[in-house]
């Protein structure tokens, strides 16, 4: 019996490691994307590769606000990571809803050519788009990018998959109380969905934050660019400011960390207080 | 007020009525999103799909070719090396990830301790810079100076492997790369969908004796059914359009190894100007992507029942 | 737990709200037309001189990286001062690929800058043949510019170039004294290069090479193709690319240089390999002037002495200061938006000629650009950089090259260098044996390409 406990614990422990070793491993290249930030140019690449820098150059994290834009790229993503999260999980649940709890005629042909999207390549659909924006006067502002991410098939998909494990039997029990389609959406549906929820804002967040392309094809205005596009001009055609780059995708990553963070509970603690019975 | 759907069967003319109505409010839940989404993204899709058809430089008209593209990517063998690397890339990515994905929502959905700094960790090669991961892998996999092939030569492994600096395994070292970058997207995911799962069936299941594997077969697997559907064909469309990965990785190389469908549309489009040709190869990756989809979709439906 | 999340919600969703209306305020002034590129200097116009016409509006042109790449304003400038109809302000794009990514969206859109750069020719072709060029012969014909005759397309003249790099070859002359090897005189040809670097590679401490090639296809087919008689990579015969290939694999496995492996995977940049004397000699285009001697004031790259000399040769017949070496390069241009307005086209063609003369290029050489007007003036402004080589060969090297585009302007350059560049990648990794990988990219090329 003593025997089989410590063995247990020994088991424990030996997760343990595990997790700790693939965790660090798993951190690795963040680790070298920090030690290159302190870096000199010509210290980021060798052979072999460099773990600590000679001299650790922490003042590019100061330098990079003087050198270039870093305020307003910081401001333009924030903004747009927000005005987008906040469209999409709205309009997507909205229309998830459509989708999973009213019965229409046309609906699973509507949700297919929704998925059939997701499936075509954005660059090769990317210049009729462009001049369907521009012809509406969105190009070169952030509205562009706005009306590009927030009507996401993504989101509709996802949170339809998710109100679908919500049980029938709730939303009958609700029609009966005299709830409306749209009580139901909003009474029993969103609550009960928010660890989904709380994926999809993290999912948007992160994509509208890290995204480059939609940036590189619709805003020229050195006023509108977000970090990633940003970060691109310490590239020139030859060469690059590689310690530069790294320092602000150091700078970029952060907040998305700390958000995780301080929201990832969400996922296991949402449905503890909401509860499924309702 | 809106009228409560009745059990009961309504007579015909109610019937009418009552689609009617449906399709109404199921429009009025969709439209705000169609709006935007059928405007932005369905129009250039299918605008996509007359280009295929087309001989076009981006600039002027475009001319109709008929079939003409098509039957050029017939004869392409750069095509069919981007669709055999796509489909090599795929059948490893798509289960390897899945069962990483599973296998740690598995795990950090336990008490575990410090499991929030795990999940953290598990998303981090998610949101660091791809750049810096296309590097630090690179140089992980170096033959002669890579901490892998050191550790393979410490073994007395004499005939290592070149991973990106040979065509032969180049794609292995890609398709790693991409499971360890997205376990942790997908461990979400799936994380969000085990919450659903309601504990008392776990309970009632332990009362009557189900093993570990019996709960995680008859009350995990069915309680997870929705979210694995979406997980799956996010995961299959993910892996069959990768792109920027194995741009910043590889780039293709070396020879055409890497080269996958995404890359040889950007690069048919963009860097050989034959946007109608890409748009060619757009369609057909999309035909791909949708019925494997559809097969996905009905299994799903057929599991459900 | 839940009322607070709705909380926090409804502040994220008010918080959106307040965002939105900031956005559409800060909007609403570049919703117009222009592109315009927010670091303008060119909007001052040169004061004191009294007698100048206020100018009538702007020309825009595009330019990348502006920190970092100050030519485009240099360029503005420079015409500005001549009080033009309208003065020419930079637009910002990004660097590289995504230049160009861009500048189609823009022109397929119409929402380009009146002015734009060619990169290189492969793009000159696109934008060319695109119907997105002015013809600018008339231009053309006044100048007296070499690496104009790049721009033509059938018989007419699209864009005027304003930059002509050329690849020389760099030495790190501390190391060769170090190592006791004779530094180049000019009369080189690739295998006094191949065993000079394996001599070096013997002789120098530690890990340090003789030679550092980098992983692009042009260090070794740029070569190739200008040197190798006869060469065309538009005929679909590579046979001329193989004693260059030979000799590259036989140096990496002499250890006379990275191997192609690992200078991949290893995100190997020339600067740092050169730079801080991980090599002693570097094939490299002039650009790379500019930024030794930058990264030398600064520290980033270590203090040593160097010097130019001309690129290897494939023989003798070229080899030598009483020859001219060949060499290769594209020229950057620049060229005309066609839907630039009509009242506009003058200035705009003033400008192209600013750029190709004489006066255009001391500015450009002042800045440690290579221009595309050579004279003995333009060399002695350029070689005033502090911190430049000053040794007689650099300066000969500079002014005495023949330098073949690298790119040959016809529909199917950018495949067949698509194919080329795999051919190139396969061979140095080992992949793919020499002569299967030309066989094979012949097969493709005609196959595939150009018998379409």
């Amino acid at each position: 019996m003593t025997e089989n406990l410590v063995l247990k614990r020994i088991g424990k422990v030996l997760v343990y490691i595990l997790l700790v070793a693939a965790a660090l491993g798993i951190l690795l290249p963040f680790y070298w994307m920090v030690m290159s930030s302190i870096k000199t140019n010509n210290e980021v690449f060798t052979v072999p590769i460099k773990w600590w820098p000679d001299i650790p150059q922490w003042q590019h994290y100061v330098e990079i606000f003087a050198k270039s834009d870093m305020t307003t790229w910081l401001k333009n993503t924030l903004l747009l990571s927000v005005v987008v999260t906040f469209m999409q999980v709205l309009t997507g649940s909205f229309a998830a809803y459509g989708f999973s709890k009213v019965r229409f005629p046309g609906r699973d042909v509507l949700f297919l050519a929704y998925i059939g999207t997701i499936a075509v390549p954005w660059q090769s659909y990317m210049i009729p788009q462009f001049r369907l924006l521009s012809d509406m006067g969105l190009a070169n502002t952030l509205w562009s990018i706005i009306a590009l991410q927030a009507f996401g098939a993504f989101g509709v998909f996802l949170m339809k998959q998710f109100f679908e494990t919500i049980p029938e039997d709730l939303s009958e029990a609700a029609r009966l109380d005299g709830l409306s389609e749209y009580g139901i959406y909003a009474r029993i549906m969103m609550p009960l969905s928010v660890p989904a929820i709380a994926s999809l804002t993290l999912l948007t967040f992160v994509t509208t934050w890290n995204d480059y392309l939609g940036p590189l094809i619709y805003l020229r205005n050195p006023d509108l660019w977000t970090i990633q596009l940003g970060l691109r001009t310490f590239v020139s055609q030859y060469d690059a400011d590689y310690a530069l780059i790294m320092t602000g995708a150091v700078l970029s990553t952060l907040p998305i960390a700390i958000i995780f963070l301080l929201g990832q509970r969400y996922f296991i603690e949402g449905i503890a207080s909401t509860g499924l019975k309702g | 007020m809106l009228t409560t759907v009745d059990t009961s069967r309504p007579p015909t003319r109610r019937r009418g009525a009552l689609k009617l109505h449906n399709t109404l409010q199921g429009w009025s839940f969709i439209l705000p999103n169609f709006i935007g989404f059928g405007i932005l993204t369905l129009v250039p899709v299918i605008m996509l799909f007359y280009y295929s058809l087309t001989e076009w430089n981006a600039f002027g008209k475009a001319t109709f070719v008929g079939l003409e593209n098509f039957s050029r990517l017939l004869g392409d063998s750069s095509f069919w090396t981007a669709l055999y690397n796509t489909g090599y890339y795929s059948v490893f990515h798509i289960p390897l990830t899945l069962a990483a994905a599973l296998g740690l929502a598995l795990l950090l959905n336990t008490g575990i301790k410090g499991r929030g700094f795990f999940r953290t960790a598990a998303f981090f090669p998610y949101i660091t810079s791809i750049v810096a991961i296309a590097v630090v892998w690179n140089q992980i996999f170096s033959p002669e100076y890579g901490p892998i092939n050191q550790a393979l030569r410490f073994f007395g492994i004499a005939d290592l492997p070149g991973w990106t600096a040979s065509a032969q395994w180049s794609m292995p070292a890609v398709i790693i790369v991409g499971v360890w970058r997205e376990m942790g997207y997908y461990m979400l995911l799936l994380l969000a969908g085990l919450q659903t799962i309601p504990a008392q069936l776990y309970e009632a299941a332990k009362v009557d004796g189900a093993s570990a594997w019996q709960r995680f077969r008859n009350v995990t697997i069915p309680g997870l059914r929705p979210t694995l559907f979406f997980v799956t064909v996010m995961l299959t469309i993910g892996s069959l359009k990768v792109f920027d990965l194995i741009l910043v990785m590889t780039n293709g190389g070396p020879g055409n190894s890497t080269l996958v469908l995404s890359q040889f549309i950007y690069r048919k489009g963009f860097e050989e100007n034959q946007f109608g040709y890409a748009s060619s190869s757009a369609v057909v990756l999309f035909f791909i992507c949708l019925s494997i989809t559809l097969l996905q979709y009905f299994w799903n439906r057929r599991q459900e029942k | 737990m839940n009322r607070r999340l709705i909380a926090a919600s409804a502040a994220l969703a008010s918080l959106a709200l307040l965002v939105t209306g900031c956005g559409a305020d800060t909007e609403a002034p570049t919703d117009t037309e222009t592109t315009a590129g927010g670091t303008t200097a060119a909007e001052t116009t040169p004061a004191g001189d009294t007698g100048s016409t206020e100018p009538k509006g702007e020309l825009t042109l595009a330019g990348w990286s502006l920190n970092t790449t100050p030519e485009f304003q240099t360029l503005a400038d420079g015409f500005n001062a001549t009080n033009p109809e309208y003065t020419v302000t930079v637009s910002e794009y990004q660097a590289g690929n995504d230049y160009d990514t861009q500048m189609i969206t823009d022109l397929a859109a119409g929402t380009a800058p009146d002015l734009y750069i060619m990169k290189n020719l492969v793009n000159f072709y696109t934008y060319a043949a695109g119907e997105q060029l002015v013809d600018v012969s008339d231009v053309a014909g006044t100048l007296d510019n070499e690496s104009v005759s790049a721009y033509e397309l059938d018989g007419a003249t699209y864009a005027i170039p304003y930059r002509q790099d050329a690849w020389f070859l760099y030495y790190n002359i501390d190391l060769f004294e170090q190592a006791g090897v004779e530094v180049p005189d000019g009369s080189w040809t690739w295998d006094d290069y191949a065993a000079a670097a394996t001599e070096l590679s013997e002789k120098l401490e530690g890990d340090t090479k003789g030679a550092y090639t980098h992983s692009w296809q042009s260090v070794i087919q740029g070569f190739a193709n200008a040197q190798s008689e006869g060469a065309d990579v538009l005929s679909g015969e590579y046979d001329h690319l193989k004693p260059y290939y030979e000799r590259a694999l036989q140096m990496q496995a002499d250890g006379a240089m990275e191997a192609y492996g690992t200078v991949t995977t290893n995100s190997l940049s020339y600067q740092s390999q050169f730079g801080t004397q991980k090599a002693a000699m570097l094939p490299m285009g002039s650009w790379y002037i500019a930024t030794l001697v930058a990264q030398q004031a600064s520290g980033e790259a270590e203090d040593f002495a160097w010097g130019i000399a001309p690129a290897p040769q494939f023989d003798e017949s070229t080899a030598g200061t009483d020859n001219t070496p060949v060499t290769f390069g594209d020229p950057t241009g620049i060229g005309i938006n066609p839907a630039i307005e009509d009242e506009k086209l003058d200035t705009a063609k003033a400008f192209l000629s600013y750029v190709a003369s004489e006066e255009g290029a001391k500015a450009l050489a002042g800045i440690g650009i290579t221009p595309s007007v050579m004279s003995p003036e333009v060399t002695d402004l350029f070689f005033q950089l502090d911190g430049i080589a000053e040794d007689e060969l650099s300066r000969w090297t500079f002014e005495n090259r023949t330098v073949m585009p690298e790119n040959s302007v016809s529909q199917h350059t950018a495949e067949i260098n698509t194919l080329l560049g795999e051919l190139h990648s396969a061979v140095l990794s080992d992949s793919e044996g020499i002569d299967a990988a030309i066989e094979n990219a012949e097969n493709r090329a005609k196959n595939e390409i150009l018998n379409r």
